[in-house]
């Protein structure tokens, strides 16, 4: 996460407007991708991303600093977010325990050897296709981790802050993320392989 | 050291986040498992396709209205701010 201290010390000053466009640049982006991620709807995610940014301009006096700011406002939309996912759906399913490791056992289906290089990968319409389609299928609860972790590059500590949860439990749910999301690639890259398709 | 037990640590040696004793078991059981091996690598390999992929960011037509809006809330907003979401 970026050092946005000289960015923090404007907020706070009597022109904190003038900090606006920087922050934007800065943080626009992965907040709506948070927010996409979780509601899956890009108008969704653009109300969560301006509230988000209203919310941190007109608070920023209650921001102690104990986190990074970057911290502050992803735990803002994180909360935006969930608070649309509970009108959404009041009474959800209750989420699968994560924070333990016991119990839970996985044995990987597909043992093809599929490493082709991203870039030639990442060119093809249908993979990030597949991509897309796969992060979707996790649960909530794994795929807002392994977006901070594996994707916004945030260490564990910071995505424990974010989603108020134990180091131990981000870790425990980032290995189950990485895990089912090799599992449903190297099921579409066997089924790829097996029609001679090269990468 | 078996399958099982090297898939539960996978991810922490990915991290390098394993103590210095089972970082040693889980090499020396991947030195002779092409099994793990693969898992190994098509793991890192998923870890890295997304990273570069990224995902979707703001579509470019949409950003300078966006921040155009955002804009026009805020100084619509400064009299009367709205909340914090729950849990802050």
């Amino acid at each position: 996460m970026p050092d946005d201290s000289h960015l923090l010390n404007t907020l706070k000053s009597d022109q904190p407007d003038a900090a606006l466009e920087e922050l934007f640049e800065l943080y626009a982006d992965p907040i709506y991708r948070l927010a996409l991620s979780l509601l899956g709807d890009p108008a969704a995610a653009e109300d969560v991303l301006q509230d988000t940014f209203l919310a941190v301009m007109t608070h920023i006096q209650e921001f102690e600093g104990r986190s990074k700011l970057g911290t502050w406002m992803y735990r803002i939309a994180y909360n935006f977010s969930q608070e649309r996912l509970r009108r959404k759906q009041p009474d959800p399913l209750p989420e699968e325990d994560f924070s333990e490791e016991e119990g839970f056992s996985f044995s990987p289906q597909a043992l093809i050897d599929w490493r082709w290089s991203p870039d030639d990968l990442l060119s093809d319409k249908e993979i990030r296709q597949i991509l897309e389609e796969a992060i979707q299928k996790l649960p909530e609860s794994l795929r807002v981790v392994f977006l901070l972790r594996d994707i916004e590059d945030l260490s564990t500590e910071e995505t424990a802050e974010i989603l108020r949860l134990s180091p131990g439990a981000v870790k425990v749910r980032l290995h189950r993320a990485r895990l089912a999301l090799r599992e449903q690639l190297s099921g579409y890259f066997t089924e790829r392989l097996s029609k001679g398709v090269q990468g | 050291m078996k399958c099982e037990e090297l898939l539960t640590y996978l991810s922490e040696y990915i991290d390098n986040d394993l103590e210095a004793e089972l970082l040693t078991e889980v090499r020396k059981h991947l030195e002779t498992c092409h099994n793990c091996q693969v898992v190994l690598e098509s793991t890192k390999q998923t870890i890295q396709i997304y990273h570069q992929a990224g995902m979707r960011s703001i579509p470019q037509e949409r950003r300078s209205e966006i921040f155009a809006r955002l804009k026009d809330a805020l100084d619509h907003c400064k009299e009367n701010p709205p909340d914090l979401p729950h849990g802050m």
